[in-house]
């Protein structure tokens, strides 16, 4: 096998040292970073290849960027090599979730304290017995934000999936019968949110001892044991937690430096 | 089917019964050290004793604890850990030994467990591989805060619970030699910090009844600073001082309850 040399640029995020912070946000959707980078200071566009799409720009004076990963374990790998290679070392997923507990009400946030490996990409870098769980300090100061600005929030486990309709509508799909047993597994274990990235960002982090946290809104709810319970697609307080819980641990890093 | 129960309506297998501890219990694995936890109890007061399962109760800050040993191995932990909440209990410390995995760790250090490698067998009678055996995110707060105020040196991380003792420190003499050697591989490069033998089932029983769990576990360092001279031999055995372990665990107790009477 023949080593392919790539360019400092990296192959997929277009991007090279110094072209983003060591505090990295991740959303899945590219059209979100723009939202996210408008509560920077000094943002500014600094590349956009397939589906990555980054920002950088400052909070509280320190370096800080967004990059969206597309959806799924597979694109989001790729992302989160090329970041750490360019000098990442904190990354907080933002994202939206369907919740998993009859009691969760869209609109509150769900702070993923480790993620169900129902993928295959995490599959290649570690055996599936290892735990994808995210970093205490990025999680606590996840928890704080949410506290700090009253929002509603759970902090548990969340399943990453590669098969959206799998979930969705499992009884079209041939292997139906396994998909809703183990759905009812991940409900009776307690699982808060659903959705396709933190298990790979999280196995990653661990293997190369970068911080990695995730905040999910709960944006509809399947199995709640409310009929009527509506869709929540407003992202403001979700964007405005992360933002605050990067400034906590801002501020932490700044304490022990 | 329903569980059995002794005559006296005892749990069947830790004979206590509903009222017998309070909702905190420290988890040791060897029936041999319940006596020197209850010793950090206010009031200490031996319970009972069945098989493996020892118990005594006690109070910190006015509150009951208790301390119930699991026996060795995830077997058996998952026996306890079911009647125990099946007798009212809520909050777990795993407190016990392990070996350190990251190269540098020394004897001595404590680790505070985030998750688990679930090397074992007892967690898939529970839940699919996939799911995180994960530790409650209040308890390790309050283990590390702990581990502060005990003075103890502590690393937090991912403990591998496996279920062959010799398996992980003499795996050449195994027939699976080679697949035990490429798994340890990944668990070193994945980060994990400690080895021990029950902390996965704890984590994964806790989830599903929606109970707190975590671990605190004295480490023996690494395979990199094992004791070669006799002057190394006096000063490991003096730095493996499974008070370290258990002064972190009782610290940690005090805060969660100073935090749930708040």
């Amino acid at each position: 096998m023949g080593k392919v040399e790539f360019p400092e640029v990296k192959y997929h995020i277009q991007m090279k040292k110094g072209d983003v912070g060591r505090y990295v946000f991740l959303p899945g959707d590219p059209g979100r970073t723009d939202h996210i980078a408008k509560l920077f200071d000094n943002s500014k566009l600094v590349a956009s290849n397939r589906e990555y799409r980054t920002f950088t720009g400052t909070l509280l004076g320190e370096k800080v960027s967004v990059t969206s990963t597309g959806i799924g374990g597979p694109s989001t790998a790729i992302a989160v090599e090329e970041l750490i290679a360019i000098g990442a070392d904190t990354f907080i997923r933002v994202g939206t979730s369907g919740g998993m507990q009859p009691e969760q009400i869209p609109g509150e946030l769900a702070i993923c304290l480790a993620a169900i490996r129902d993928e295959g990409t995490s599959m290649a870098y570690l055996p599936p017995e290892f735990p994808a769980v995210a970093d205490i300090t990025v999680t606590q100061a996840l928890k704080q934000a949410a506290i700090n600005l009253n929002v509603p929030y759970r902090v548990g486990i969340t399943q990453s999936k590669d098969s959206f309709y799998g979930q969705h509508e499992p009884e079209r799909m041939p292997v139906a019968d396994h998909l809703l047993q183990r759905w009812k597994a991940w409900k009776m274990g307690g699982a808060i949110c659903s959705e396709m990235e933190a298990a790979t960002l999280f196995i990653l982090g661990n293997i190369y001892r970068k911080r990695t946290g995730g905040i999910m809104l709960v944006a509809a709810n399947q199995e709640s044991d409310d009929p009527n319970v509506g869709v929540v697609e407003e992202l403001d307080d979700l964007m405005a937690v992360s933002i605050e819980a990067l400034k906590i641990l801002i501020k932490l890093d700044k304490k022990t430096e | 089917m329903a569980v059995r129960k002794t005559k006296q309506g005892a749990q069947h297998h830790i004979h206590l019964h509903t009222g017998d501890v309070g909702r905190y219990v420290l988890l040791p694995g060897d029936p041999g050290r319940c006596e020197m936890m209850a010793e950090y109890f206010d009031e200490p007061k031996f319970i009972v004793q069945n098989r493996e399962y020892v118990t005594y109760t006690g109070k910190l800050l006015g509150q009951k604890v208790a301390v119930t040993s699991t026996g060795i191995g995830c077997p058996s932990t998952a026996i306890a850990v079911e009647e125990l909440i099946a007798i009212g209990a809520d909050t777990f410390i795993r407190v016990g030994t392990s070996g350190g995995i990251q190269p540098g760790t020394k004897v001595g250090e404590v680790a505070i467990v985030t998750g688990a490698i679930r090397d074992e067998g007892t967690s898939l009678h529970y839940m699919p591989i996939e799911f995180p055996a994960v530790a409650d995110i209040d308890v390790v707060q309050a283990l590390k805060e702990g581990a502060i105020r005990a003075k103890v040196p502590y690393r937090l991380g991912i403990t591998q619970s496996k279920d062959s003792f010799y398996g992980e420190v003499e795996p050449d003499r195994m027939p699976m030699a080679d697949h035990l050697k490429n798994r340890w591989k990944a668990w070193v490069d994945g980060g994990a910090v400690c080895s021990e033998m029950e902390s996965s089932v704890l984590f994964i029983i806790s989830s599903i009844h929606r109970k707190r769990a975590g671990g605190v576990m004295l480490m023996a360092g690494s395979v990199d600073t094992q004791p070669q001279t006799e002057e190394e031999f006096a000063e490991f055995h003096k730095l493996f001082d499974v008070h370290r372990a258990i002064s972190t665990a009782i610290e940690g107790l005090k805060i969660l309850i100073e935090n749930d009477l708040k």
